[in-house]
This record gives C-alpha cells, structure tokens and sequence, in this order.
C-alpha cells in the first residue's frame, strides 16, 4: 500500500472514532467546546505518532511474549510528557482537559495501532499510519464538539454565532449532549454507506438488464 | 528461568529508559509549572483586591480546628508593614459539589473589596453563571457589618443579594460562603 | 461515616461514573447486548477497580510522595493495575474455575478500561484518604454495574424494536444512552 493510503485511510474508510468507534470516552467528555477538542487531538495525535515511531523503530528488539507491558510502558511515558508540556505551556487547555489527558494511555486506539500497525511495518508507513489516524481521530472530535458547541452556547470556537442566547439548548453540552450528538452522527453515516450501497446494487442491476436486453436483440 | 529473568531484565530497562526520560523532562517543565501556578494565584489575588503591596500565606496562624471547616486559607495583604486586607479561599457546596471561592476584604473598610469562583461544577449556563462579572459585582462594596442574605427580588436593603435566576442553590451557597469569611473576619481584624 | 455514604450515593447517583463522566464507555456499548455478560462485566470491575483504587492510593502515599516522584504517576498506576489484573486472572483461574468460567473473558479487557485509571487518578487528585477512596471506588464500581446492567435490559429490548435501518447498533444505543443520562439528570441537587 502507498504511503498516502496509509495516511488517508484514517481519514474517512477507517476513521478511530466514526468508523472503528474507539476513543469514545473523550469523545464525549471533552467536545463541550472546538477548542478542547483540537487540544485533545493535537495531544492525542503526538503521543500516536511518537509511540508508532517507537515501536515501529524497537519492533525486532521487543521480545513477543512481554510486547504488551513494554508498548504501555512506551504509550505511558509519552503521555506522561505530554501532560508536563501541556501543563507549563497551556495551562489553560490542560485544565479544561483535565483527567482525560493522563487517560490517553488507556485509549484503544493508540494500543490498537502499535499492536495492529507499528509492530509490523517500518518507521515510515507507521508515521503515516499514525498521522492519518490522529488527523482522523482529531476531525472526528472537531465536527462533534462544532455541533455541541454551536447548539448548546451558541458560540462556535469562543466567537458569538447566535447572539440571542434564549435559542442556545443546554443539554448539548451537558452529558446527554454528547450521546445525542455521537449517536445522530454515526446514524447520518450509516445512511449515507446505505444510500451508496443501493445505489450501486441499482447501478449494476441497471447495466445486468442492458446486458440481457442487449444480448437478446443482437440475438 | 533463565529466559523469564532476560525478559524481566528486558522490561526493567525500558522502565528505567522511561523513567530517566520523563525526569529529565519534569526537571525542565517544573519549574515553568510552579511559576505559572503562582503568577496565577497572583492574579486572581489581584482580582479580588486591587493593590497589593506584598501578601503573605497566613492560613496556619488564622486556621485551627474550632474555626469553620469551609475556610481553607487566609492571605494577609500588608502595606508599609501593617496588615490593609484579608484574602479568603473558601468552599461552600454549591447545587453539584464544592464551590471554591475567593473574597477579598479590607481591613480599613471593613468591606468586601470583590469575590471570585476560582472553581465549580454547577450546572452550566445556570449555576455556572457565579463565576460572571454581573453577579461578582453584586457582592463588591457590601459591608462586613451585616449577614448578606440571598433575595430573588430586587434588594431593597444593603444587606440583600440579587440571586442569580434559576440558581437559587448556587448564589446561597456563594453567599453563604462569604457569611463564613464574614464571621472569621470579624472575629479575627476587629469587629 | 455519613461523609462515606454521601461519597457512595454521589457517584452511583449524581456523577454516574458513565453517564455523567464518561468513564468507561467502551466496555459500556461494548458489552451490553446481553444481560447475562453485562452482570459479570460489571462484577468484574467492581472488584478489580476497587482493588486497583486501594492499591494505587498505597503507591502514590508510601512509594511516589515519599521518594518525589509524583510525576511518574500514570505510569505507576498503569503498570499495577496491568498487572493487578493478571494476577487476579491466575488467582481465579487456580483457585476459583467456575467464577473464572464466568468472569474470565472479561479480565483482560479491564486493564484497558479507562474507568479503572481514571477513579484511581481521581482518587489522588481530590485527595481523599484511604477510607473516602475506598466509597469513592465502591460507589463507582456500583454505579458502573448499575448503569451497564440497566442499559443492557434496555439493548436486549431494544433488539424487539422497529428501529429504522440506519439507526441499528451503535446510533441506536448511543440515543437510548442519552435518554438514560437525562434520566439520570435528575438526580443532581439530591444531596
């Protein structure tokens, strides 16, 4: 598989959040707001990456039967730093993240892709693997906390959108929010795969009919 | 045997590995951290009252067991040396958990220079609304002298504190907590 | 004593460790379908994260805070309740088979669960002392099984129901979990 592959199919065909749904938990919890939700990607993109270059780069060295303990010690050190960066340089976004960024470590995705990915591919198809994964990942959060933020505050980013607050809905970003909105997304989705699927059976049912049609006058 | 201790062996490494790399790290980060922290405190001291000269961590001297538990610390501002006001952190529970609050007095005063909520779980939109300058403000200028009670009508009396709509809970228990740094204040820099 | 109960009642209640802080939602959508394995999932982590809870306030007291090294806090507490659960998983595959028979498959999914991490993180940061993390833990834990064994008493109906095509599994539940935190909503002000 090319390299732009490795990245784009994080994107949209195996999307951790929308198509694989992993990662729920902060999913729901931090997309309150679009800017929690790119902190918590661009932080949730970096400990990816930094962990499939890793364990990509140690996979022959890595004995198979402790692989496990040794790519959460790995995943665990790099969220580690993370939260001690975050902290001195974006206070601010570290304290709206909260408890969610130590819990990167038990995120599905990232375990997922050094078992599934890193452990088998070199370096290069493993940083692209997980840079499609965590700009997937990362949009993914960015169009459920658009939704949460735009409805429940009526603000979109900090910036006033609709400036009557009576029309703002409270319970998008309280908790139900966040179900509501993960749930009618996904669904939307499901639709449109369906939608395609039929379209497509219609398609070659169309062409079938024109082959038989075809075959029966050139008879 | 031999292999379960090279695997152990193996893992200790990566262990160590991590752990020398995350110290190295923290060594760098922590003293950024500490710093933010205090210029933090700093400001929303700032916040609550406006000039300060010089302000000390008195809460050991002021704090004991009979005084009410809600009270965490107390900041004594000095000017030229003689203590000008108190700073408060207090933490009433509000509708959905405890409600860190900080109030500012003054000494000479005996007055409520402001009040800020450094941190809360209140309802958002509701509740959370403690946390906005138009209801801050009501409390600024109100005197020590009197207990301040929570009102849904537009106060009459000086005494009296417009409560926030639909969150009755949250602005009693912001008031109540300022009744708590009230009574302390009065006991302790002169009634 | 009545500090503890309010503790318990506040997190299998108020902040539902699922519906209202969003911990442990995997295993919550993931093992719902059934009734039967949502009852030992949710056996399964009370006692694991319980344990886990005692045990990570035991590290970070006598071990991290005594030799300052606090920041290696996440990767301490993964690193024991990893193997916490594998020692419980060969514990009970020894000595119990036939509750191993019935909890087994769901051991090895826990270490991944982020409830378990995050109480223990919650634990220490609200700096609670051994007994108010031991109700903390508990009530989680309940309010975990609480909230899964519910919702899958609602999935198994669920089954029954005349949803439409592109709302079937994963939509689908996601809706019924949000009527079910709006149910729980309601709990909020009891204490």
């Amino acid at each position: 598989m090319s390299l732009g592959k490795e990245f784009s199919k994080g994107i949209l065909r195996e999307n951790p959040l929308f198509r694989l749904t992993l990662g729920m938990c902060p999913s729901l919890a931090i997309t309150t707001s679009v800017n929690n939700a790119l902190g918590m990607g661009v932080a949730f993109t970096g400990v990816l990456l930094a962990s499939n270059i890793v364990i990509s780069a140690l996979r022959k060295i890595i004995p198979e039967s402790i692989r496990i303990p040794c790519y959460i010690v790995i995943i665990a050190s790099f969220v580690t730093l993370t939260e001690m960066l975050m902290q001195a340089y974006l206070p601010e976004l570290f304290a709206s993240l909260g408890i969610f960024i130590p819990l990167i470590v038990v995120n599905c995705i990232i375990l997922g892709r050094a078992e599934a990915f890193a452990s088998k591919n070199t370096v290069v198809p493993s940083f692209m693997d997980g840079l499609g994964m965590g700009v997937g990942y990362t949009l993914a959060l960015v169009i459920v906390s658009t939704f949460r933020e735009v409805l429940g505050t009526g603000t979109f980013m900090g910036h006033v959108v609709f400036a009557d607050s009576t029309y703002s809905a409270l319970i998008m970003i309280l908790p139900p929010g966040g179900f509501i909105t993960l749930g009618c997304i996904l669904g939307f989705l499901n639709l449109l795969q369906n939608r395609k699927v039929m379209k497509n059976r219609q398609a070659t049912q169309l062409k079938l009919k024109q082959q038989v049609a075809h075959e029966v006058s050139s008879n | 045997m031999r292999k379960a201790l090279k695997l152990g062996l193996f893992l200790c490494i990566v262990a160590g590995i991590a752990g020398l790399a995350i110290a190295y790290v923290n060594d760098l980060t922590q003293p950024l951290i500490e710093q933010q922290m205090e210029a933090k405190k700093l400001n929303s001291f700032q916040e609550v009252y406006p000039e300060i000269e010089e302000v000390k961590d008195e809460s050991e001297q002021y704090l004991n067991s009979n005084t009410d538990p809600l009270l965490t610390e107390v900041h004594v501002i000095y000017q030229a040396n003689t203590p000008v006001g108190v700073i408060y952190m207090v933490e009433p529970s509000g509708y959905n958990g405890k409600i860190q609050l900080l109030v500012g007095a003054d000494i000479l005063d005996k007055k409520i220079t402001a009040i800020k909520v450094l941190s809360q779980s209140e309802t958002p939109g509701l509740g959370s609304q403690a946390t906005e300058s138009f209801f801050r403000s009501r409390f600024q200028g109100k005197s020590m002298g009197k207990q301040l009670e929570i009102v849904t009508k537009e106060p009459v009396e000086e005494n009296q504190v417009l409560a926030i709509t639909s969150a009755t809970i949250t602005s009693q228990a912001v008031t109540g907590g300022v009744n708590v740094v009230r009574q302390h204040f009065l006991d302790n820099f002169g009634g | 004593m009545r500090e503890m109960v309010i503790i318990i009642i506040g997190a299998v209640l108020i902040n539902n460790i699922i519906l209202s802080q969003f911990l442990g939602v995997c295993p919550f959508l993931g093992v719902s379908k059934k009734l039967s394995s949502a009852v030992g999932m949710g056996v399964a982590v009370t006692f694991v994260l319980t344990l886990a809870s005692l045990i990570t306030w035991l590290v970070q007291t006598f071990i991290l805070e005594l030799l300052e090294i606090e920041y290696l806090q996440t990767i301490a507490f993964i690193l024991v309740i990893a193997s916490l659960v594998q020692f419980v998983e060969m514990v009970m595959r020894k000595k119990t088979p036939d509750l191993y028979e019935a909890l087994g498959v769901y051991l090895p999914l826990i270490t991944t669960n982020c409830a378990v991490l995050g109480v223990a993180i919650i634990n220490i940061q609200k700096s609670y002392g051994f007994g108010e993390t031991l109700a903390n833990s508990l009530g989680n834990a309940l309010g975990f099984t609480l909230a899964l064994v519910l919702f899958a008493g609602i999935r198994e109906r669920l089954d029954f129901a005349d949803v439409p095509q592109s709302l079937k599994g994963m939509p689908i539940a996601l809706i019924t979990a949000a009527l079910m935190s709006i149910a729980f909503l309601g709990f909020t002000g009891l204490l």
